[in-house]
């Protein structure tokens, strides 16, 4: 699968590569999406350095708008603690399986190295490096990662602090054609996931999602993808097995 | 009073951010102990996929803040519209392009 035009790249021409990738369309919606989170964040009565620590320390949206939305009603530190816990446990599963693609184990970094580079992980860098693992070599993928992880970075950060101060620069039609972008974007790439089963468990997640939403609130999104993920395992395995597919 | 509502105020962004930070120290030390190409990897994989696919639809479906200006038929004309064109041309930029444009005229038409 993997093209064999980009198994004679170095490391630092992959980084390249990838901030170019992040470059194409990803990073703007994704400034102007964090520029949403900060407006909504100054609405909640967080200062600016409250929104930009946010942003830095969490780097997860759905958390970080959870965090603000109970912010504004005032709710205990405890409470907070649980939603953006809620919120952000698919952090658990999207390191995993990012650690998984990139072979992290071959590359023999240090514990806190690890930890360092996974801070940047979110939705959009996981699901850029699974349309980069059907091109480059696994070996390229941690520098693939690096790449484009800080450029989204880069611009997400760029937005919280832009956001702040000039929420009202877009106009509202145009704001909101521009915060869909990052939605569609991130389902339109796990929806062409390489492995079938993955295909799969994005179709049941995301029809289960909003059917447990009206019983279960935020809770339908832990229940949707455990759920989904463990429907679309026992089916691919049991029933029709792809796990006979080749894995690389 | 003043000084309380600072302190706690902080105290809540580092609420949120250890309640973050958590699972990624959790995934880092995880990931190394689960062998690679077994089935618990595979489980792993289809529930992050599945997860991130709730997310997105919970958005979608039930959105707050700006998209929850829109209503939810200009969403789904948005989201189809990127999708179908994602199954004929098999190009994410395109499709990316067909699903936006497609919701900017659902706002616009209907």
């Amino acid at each position: 699968m993997a093209n064999p035009e980009f198994y004679a790249l170095n490391a630092s021409q992959t980084r390249r590569n990838a901030a170019i990738d992040a470059l194409r369309a990803p990073c703007y919606a994704l400034g102007i999406t964090m520029a949403g989170f900060s407006t909504i964040a100054r609405e909640s009565g967080f200062d600016f350095w409250m929104a930009l620590v946010t942003s830095l320390g969490v780097w997860g949206m759905p958390g970080q708008v959870a965090f603000a939305s109970l912010y504004s009603t005032g709710a205990s530190l405890f409470i907070i603690f649980v939603a953006v816990s809620l919120a952000n446990m698919r952090m658990l599963l999207m390191v995993i399986s990012a650690a998984d693609m990139m072979h992290l184990k071959s590359h023999n970094l240090p514990l806190w190295k690890r930890i360092f580079w996974m801070q940047f992980l979110a939705i959009t860098a996981w699901a850029n490096l699974g349309l980069a693992q059907q091109k480059y070599p696994p070996n390229l993928l941690l520098p693939y990662y690096q790449g484009f992880a800080l450029t989204i970075f880069a611009f997400g950060i760029l937005g919280t602090i832009f956001g702040f101060f000039l929420s009202d620069l877009l106009p509202p039609d145009i704001l909101r054609v521009v915060i869909f972008i990052t939605p569609i974007y991130i389902l339109l790439l796990i929806i062409n996931a390489r492995q079938k089963a993955n295909r799969l468990a994005v179709l049941i997640g995301g029809v289960l999602s909003p059917v447990f939403f009206p019983f279960a609130g935020e809770w339908a999104i832990l229940i949707a993808g455990i759920l989904g993920g463990s429907l679309a395992s026992l089916y691919s395995r049991f029933i029709a097995k792809w796990h006979l597919e080749s894995v690389q | 009073m003043e000084d309380y509502g600072f302190f706690q105020s902080w105290a809540a962004v580092f609420c949120a951010i250890i309640g973050t930070i958590t699972w990624r120290i959790a995934g880092v030390v995880l990931a190394s102990r689960i062998p690679a190409d077994g089935p618990v990897m595979g489980w792993v994989n289809t529930m992050a996929y599945a997860m991130v696919s709730a997310v997105l639809l919970l958005i979608l479906v039930h959105p707050t803040g700006v998209l929850a200006t829109t209503g939810l038929d200009h969403r789904l004309i948005g989201l189809g519209g990127g999708l179908l064109a994602m199954f004929i041309s098999k190009r994410l930029i395109f499709s990316l392009l067909c699903g936006i444009s497609a919701f900017a005229l659902a706002i616009q038409l209907i």
